[in-house]
């Protein structure tokens, strides 16, 4: 394989692990928040894509569709917490299943509505080209994708370690009954979780959508995928999330092109391995009982 | 002990009974809910009585129906053949049950749905073997030494009898020493450790008997269908067994086969008048969890209290002196 060849399957990698991280970023905040697995996540995801292209086949430019989105599974979201999640609150495996539920109904919905055919969403024109250094040519939209993803990243670090709404959710996965003590609105705080991960789900949905297209069954692969990013990166830590997937990411990208048959093995066994090592995940805290 | 006779000479007669009628297809459906018991009695061994809830266990169902898709034009031995089917599948859940029963439950879901997906992605994708998305064809004969049988009757009878057998091993098995001890360390783990079991090693037992189990029904159903697929280790599938299991009853022997008896029938029914039956499972399930109740198993068991009940307030009635009747 020429270097060329490699740094744009790089890019490729980074950009899918930057999709996987936006991804997780929400199952795990909702994970240690609200210790639920959202097995509805993947459902997300795929919702959100579904919706985007819908406003785009009605004229609609990307850059309005994208933020319409993200509110609508980000109301989808608000209105699951409050009309089920809610009423299994500390009964985790109800809970669990209740997403598991869910993420049936939701996913047969689409299906029903957008059809089973693979559909994907336009690249925005804006970023339809590509740079090149010399011999090198990357698609601005890989690039894009990553800089969505570091932005992400950059501003879940500001709103956690620098504002009140950060330091209430650190509380929340530390110690859940003591934030409820001191006589902050936990039922809000976990509408508003939820929420944020259920919108952050339909952001990488639109933003994945010119990536993997959208499709019957990828709502299951990407669940797949990011609970193994969380399990590598670690409980309810998103700079674990982060640097999971982009090692995840990276690793599929490149395991696809040395051994196709034996990409999923690889990701497994990466996550078997940490695993193995460290329990917890490599960021993880210890692992909760 | 007697009711637990009473019920399985029931259960005997029930089985031995249901062909006379029974429709050619009833027959049919009857003997895929015979398989899918034994499946889901053994992913409720391990939710019911070990507290371990797996999202990927079809990933036991789909290599025992694997290997005897594979091995079959190898091997013309059933009981072999099947035999290898259940070795190899417990040693895969006691090699990866060694590395997931580290974790606790949610990672423990987690990742034995990632599991469950591996084995999806290997059938698939090793197509020069399993014949990739496509399935395989599986040319094999039940041939249990008195002749091929391949009537529905006698497929029927069949599972049957490997339904019976597997359902009186686990009976046995959750009675015995090891069973009550898992039990336990469902029900308080940290008491367990403190009396000097070593639980994982009893975890890990539960586990490797479930896979095992899991594997036979695999077995049984590649016999069954005659063609397998990667579908058969899909989480969805795996999910579809759970939600057997919760149907009929978590915690209980016989409640995850009569969920996999309902399910089937609900399934078949359903999808003759309409598209939609994922939707309607994941009605069902949501509505389940939300009437919070538990499961058929658990419904009986309440109507049988609340009949107790009524008898012993009865007596107390006729009693001069009213006392205050607990359960």
């Amino acid at each position: 394989m020429t270097l060329s060849i490699l740094s744009v399957q790089l890019l490729t990698g980074l950009a899918y692990g930057m999709l996987y991280f936006m991804i997780a970023a929400g199952l795990t905040i909702i994970l240690g928040v609200m210790n639920i697995v959202n097995l509805a996540h993947g459902t997300f995801f795929l919702t959100g894509a579904y919706v985007a292209f819908s406003l785009l086949s009605n004229q609609v430019s990307f850059w309005i569709a994208l933020p319409i989105s993200v509110a609508v599974m980000a109301i989808v979201g608000i209105v699951i917490e409050k009309l089920f999640i809610r009423r299994v609150y500390g009964k985790e495996l109800e809970q669990v299943l209740l997403t598991f539920g869910l993420a049936f109904i939701i996913a047969d919905a689409a299906e029903w509505i957008w059809g089973t055919e693979i559909q994907t969403l336009a690249v925005p024109s804006l970023l339809d080209t590509s740079i090149s250094f010399g011999t090198l040519v990357f698609p601005v939209y890989r690039l894009f994708v990553v800089l969505v993803g570091c932005a992400l990243a950059a501003l879940l670090w500001y709103f956690e370690t620098r504002t009140r709404i950060g330091a209430v959710i650190r509380a929340g996965v530390d110690d859940r009954a003591m934030v409820s003590a001191l006589g902050i609105n936990v039922g809000l705080v976990f509408t508003g979780v939820f929420a944020f991960g259920a919108g952050l789900a339909g952001l990488s949905g639109v933003l994945g959508g010119p990536l993997l297209g959208m499709y019957t069954g990828l709502d299951s692969e990407i669940l797949v995928t990011s609970l193994i990013v969380v399990v590598v990166g670690g409980l309810g830590s998103w700079r674990g999330s982060f640097i999971g997937a982009i090692l995840i990411g990276l690793i599929e990208t490149l395991g696809k092109i040395w051994f196709p048959s034996l990409s999923m093995l690889i990701v497994f066994l990466i996550m078997v391995v940490v695993l193995i090592i460290r329990p917890q995940g490599l960021f993880g805290r210890g692992v909760t009982s | 002990m007697t009711r637990q006779i009473q019920m399985l000479l029931l259960l005997v007669i029930i089985v031995i009974c249901a062909p006379w009628i029974m429709t050619q297809y009833g027959l049919t459906l009857a003997t895929e809910i015979m398989i899918m018991a034994i499946f889901a009695m053994s992913l409720g061994l391990i939710m019911g009585y070990a507290g371990m809830v797996s999202l990927g266990h079809a990933a036991f169902f789909g290599i025992g129906a694997y290997t005897v898709a594979l091995l079959g034009p190898l091997l013309h031995n059933v009981f072999l053949l099947v035999l290898c089917a259940i070795l190899l599948s417990s040693l895969i859940a006691l090699l990866s049950g060694m590395v997931f029963i580290r974790t606790s439950h949610f990672y423990f879901l987690m990742i034995t749905l990632a599991f469950g997906q591996l084995l999806f992605a290997l059938f698939w994708q090793l197509k020069s073997w399993t014949g990739g998305a496509d399935g395989m064809k599986v040319s094999v004969s039940m041939d249990l030494g008195f002749g091929d049988i391949f009537s529905p009757l006698g497929l029927y009878y069949v599972m049957a009898v490997a339904f019976l057998f597997i359902y009186v091993l686990l009976r046995l098995f959750v009675q015995s020493p090891a069973g009550r001890i898992i039990k336990g360390v469902m029900e308080n783990e940290s008491r367990m450790i403190a009396l000097g079991y070593p639980i994982r090693s009893y975890k890990l037992l539960a586990y490797t008997i479930s896979g095992g189990i899991a594997g036979f029904a695999g077995a049984l159903y590649a016999y069954y269908n005659l063609f397998v697929s990667p579908d058969l280790s899909n989480w969805m599938f795996s999910g579809q067994v759970m939600i057997m299991v919760i149907i009929g009853g978590v915690g209980t022997l016989l409640g995850p086969a009569i969920g996999a008896g309902l399910f089937i029938i609900l399934q078949n029914f359903i999808s003759s008048y309409t598209e939609r039956w994922s939707m309607i499972m994941g009605i069902l399930l949501v509505a389940l969890v939300l009437a919070g109740k538990g499961g058929i198993a658990h419904w009986f068991a309440y109507i049988g209290s609340m009949v107790r009940r009524m008898r012993m307030k009865k007596d107390t009635r006729t009693k001069p002196k009213e006392e205050e009747v607990s359960d």
